[in-house]
């Protein structure tokens, strides 16, 4: 408790509400994230994870509420300032977002390559040299995204947001629609990165395998408010009914023996 | 009764307050996008394939139908001005239908019709499809790397088209006047030659510039704003071309009035 007390607040969020239309969707949403930890966010689809995402990022504003990245204020940041952060920032989106017209390497290299001049050859071998983490073959470099299935596409995607070793990771829905394999894969990626790196990550999942594999903190977003909070293995103790049914599919004993 | 009223005057004053409040967006998207274009540094990388796509492979269109335009000029001309014995005017009449109107309207509708509707679904499902989320987030500014090599793009092609279009559609007068119509070559080139006025090609070059900023912004801004996935990107990729072509031939008008008024 004392070591976590020690810890560098990375992003602290505090009060965050999010309403479209009159529709809220976010309530007073607080929570922070430490220094070399790894943030799970659960809830249903439609409960507002990917619009708190969405929020830190600076791509929608929040009605109310403040959200720090390395102790500076990112709602109402000048426009430069916001960006200057956002460079530190790995993320990817739940469904890729990779520039179409772009070859997969190109994307991979995308904003190390805004950072800093390199070549073709350079731009390739930094490339490649992600995508062997994540089992990609070096042959699906030179393609374009729509050529590759959509497994391979959220791997580039991935492989976008960690080019260049970013210290705050966000991932949205990382393993979703990927098979079993694959996915562990991604999780050892992302645990790899908070670990090593020393990095800090807060990933959106449905995949309760993945919590337990990556996360050192759960929260659980119900009914437009953070409702629960823990340890993956408080998780699995949990009486919270909405903890519990997400749980239910999941033989815990696989997972703490 | 009351009610019935009241709902009504809410709709239309709802309606009214978001057409006030688009096209304040709009004038807002116009004024940024502006500012992106003429703002280092400039993707040369980008700005050179929009060249190809709006310049280069746009060519073969506006060439057919500049030429078949002059084509059908020449020939209706003709057919009107017998009736006065005024068959010398052809070459002038082409001339300046061509310089003045034809050439630039026409270039200006098929290349919104051709390039205005790509760059709107483009924008526009990179927008439904987050990419343009995406770019924020790799410290790279939208306006710059995906509307401002478009904006430029379209500024230089279009004057570029306008002029070989005009070329090629007074070429189509000569071709009809000289194997139809039985003009003589020379009398015809002559008479061509005498009443080419720098004015009309400043004319049309200014109508052409005009015509590439409608194109090019609008198109951008409608696939910028795009939402509602596929349906929005068809809206977009629509709205697009309706509203440029209607600008193109409103604008038209407003240009000659400031040269001729």
């Amino acid at each position: 408790m004392e070591k976590r007390k020690n810890k560098k607040i990375i992003i602290k969020v505090s009060n965050l509400s999010k309403s479209f239309n009159n529709n809220i969707v976010l309530k007073n949403i607080n929570f922070q994230l430490l220094e070399g930890e790894s943030l799970a966010i659960i809830g249903a689809s439609g409960s507002g994870k990917s619009v708190l995402l969405k929020n830190i990022i600076g791509i929608l504003q929040p009605d109310k509420g403040s959200i720090e990245i390395n102790n500076t204020e990112m709602v109402n940041l000048k426009r430069s300032l916001k960006e200057k952060i956002l460079l530190d920032l790995g993320i990817t989106f739940q469904h890729g977002a990779l520039f179409d017209s772009l070859k997969n390497w190109e994307n991979i290299i995308f904003k190390t390559a805004n950072k800093e001049k390199m070549n073709n050859k350079q731009g390739k071998q930094l490339a490649f040299s992600i995508i062997k983490q994540l089992g990609l073959q070096p042959e699906i470099l030179d393609l374009y995204p729509s050529e590759i299935s959509g497994g391979m596409q959220k791997r580039v995607a991935i492989a976008r947001a960690i080019c260049g070793n970013p210290k705050i990771l966000l991932f949205d829905e990382p393993t979703s629609g990927l098979d079993p394999v694959t996915g562990s894969l991604i999780d050892q990626l992302i645990k790899t990165a908070v670990r090593t790196v020393g990095g800090s990550a807060i990933t959106i999942t449905h995949d309760m395998a993945s919590v337990c594999r990556i996360a050192d903190k759960v929260i659980l977003i119900d009914k437009q408010t953070i409702s629960w909070s823990g340890t993956p293995k408080e998780m699995f103790y949990s009486a919270n009914k909405k903890i519990q049914e997400f749980i239910k599919p999941i033989n815990s004993e696989i997972f703490f023996k | 009764m009351l009610d019935l009223f009241l709902d009504i005057l809410g709709t239309t004053g709802k309606k009214f307050i978001n057409f006030i409040a688009n096209i304040g967006h709009f004038f807002i998207f116009f004024g940024s996008a502006i500012y992106w274009a003429f703002k280092p540094p400039w993707y040369l990388k980008k700005i050179f394939q929009q060249i190809l796509d709006i310049g280069y492979f746009s060519l073969p269109v506006v060439g057919l139908t500049t030429f078949f335009s002059g084509m059908v000029l020449a020939l209706q001309t003709y057919n009107g001005f017998t009736e006065f014995n005024s068959e010398s005017t052809v070459a002038r009449i082409v001339l300046t239908s061509i310089t003045r109107e034809l050439g630039p309207v026409l270039t200006g509708l098929m290349v919104a019709g051709r390039i205005g509707a790509k760059m709107a679904a483009e924008i526009a499902t990179m927008r439904v499809t987050e990419q343009i989320d995406a770019l924020r987030t790799l410290g790279t500014r939208p306006m710059q790397y995906l509307i401002a090599p478009k904006i430029i793009a379209s500024l230089v092609c279009i004057p570029v088209l306008v002029l070989i279009g005009n070329t090629i559609g007074i070429l189509g007068g000569y071709v009809i006047a000289i194997h139809k119509l039985n003009f003589n070559p020379n009398l015809y080139l002559y008479a061509t030659m005498e009443y080419l006025q720098l004015i009309d090609i400043i004319q049309g070059t200014v109508k052409a510039a005009v015509f590439g900023l409608i194109i090019s912004i609008v198109s951008c801004y409608f696939g910028y704003n795009a939402s509602k996935g596929a349906e929005g990107v068809g809206f977009a990729t629509t709205s697009s071309v309706v509203i440029s072509s209607v600008m193109i031939l409103t604008s038209t008008y407003v240009i000659t009035a400031l040269f001729f008024g």
